[in-house]
């Protein structure tokens, strides 16, 4: 099997085969639903405080951050979907290797948050299905990571 | 004759933040955030070197949380930005 990600002259050459692109690109359904409802776990996990005794700081905090935070979020998402939209392998240029990478760490968060899991032994206890995409996801995120940091 | 103690003039600021005292940027366990990856944003957003991103790391795994920076309020909420950008949950209080 060959390797998802691969580092050639400081870019990340992205090959993911047909099947896991198709997966990985129901990450962004699930981004795209848990952005819009505020009350959904993922979107919680995704906007915790910052300062948790204050709140009033905490809310101007999200009033001057919140914004620009949802538009790098964006930015990221845009790579992502190039990724795995593409008909075959994807070059990734400068900062784009990392916006793949936080926005595969999101969808797990979001995914994880909505599954229940608040503590690592409640990741045994989940239906195989569920826990098998959360894992997947896991795979693919370690892959990278290491590739980046690789190159640190 | 013994003249009476000057009266003392407190500076006039905000009683609930001393100024002087550095703000601390505190990263929470969370169970799925993965080690590899939490090493990782340590160094690439900090510049620390892996030995001292792994031991923060490990602190935050077995102690729930650690200190990974400090400094004047406007860096530390910037630093809370690029944390939660990276998805590892931060929040700051005074030191």
């Amino acid at each position: 099997m060959s390797e998802r990600f691969t580092l050639r002259n400081g870019d990340v050459i992205v090959d993911i085969p047909a099947e896991e692109r198709s997966f990985l690109g129901q990450v962004l359904l699930l981004l795209a639903e848990v952005d819009e409802s505020p009350d959904d776990p993922g979107h919680r996990r995704l906007n915790v405080p910052v300062y948790l005794d204050d709140s009033t700081s905490n809310e101007e905090w999200w009033r001057l951050m919140g914004e620009e935070l949802g538009q790098s979020r964006a930015r990221d998402r845009d790579v992502y979907e190039r990724v795995v939209s593409a008909s075959g392998p994807t070059v990734l240029e400068g900062d784009d290797a990392n916006a793949f990478l936080r926005v595969l760490n999101e969808g797990r968060l979001a995914f994880a948050a909505r599954l229940g899991l608040d503590v690592a032994e409640d990741h045994d206890r989940l239906p195989e299905t569920e826990r098998a995409a959360l894992d997947y996801l896991g795979w693919v995120l370690e892959d990278l990571t290491v590739v980046l940091m690789s190159a640190l | 004759m013994t003249l009476p103690a000057p009266p003392v003039i407190k500076p006039d600021t905000d009683e609930d933040e001393d100024l002087s005292r550095p703000w601390q940027v505190i990263v929470w366990d969370d169970p799925v955030n993965t080690m590899t990856y939490v090493v990782y944003v340590f160094r690439k957003l900090f510049g620390f070197s892996d030995t001292k991103a792994t031991r923060l790391m490990l602190q935050v795994h077995n102690e729930g949380k650690a200190i990974v920076t400090d400094g004047p309020r406007e860096k530390a909420e910037f630093d809370c930005y690029r944390l939660h950008s990276h998805g590892l949950w931060a929040t700051m209080e005074q030191g």
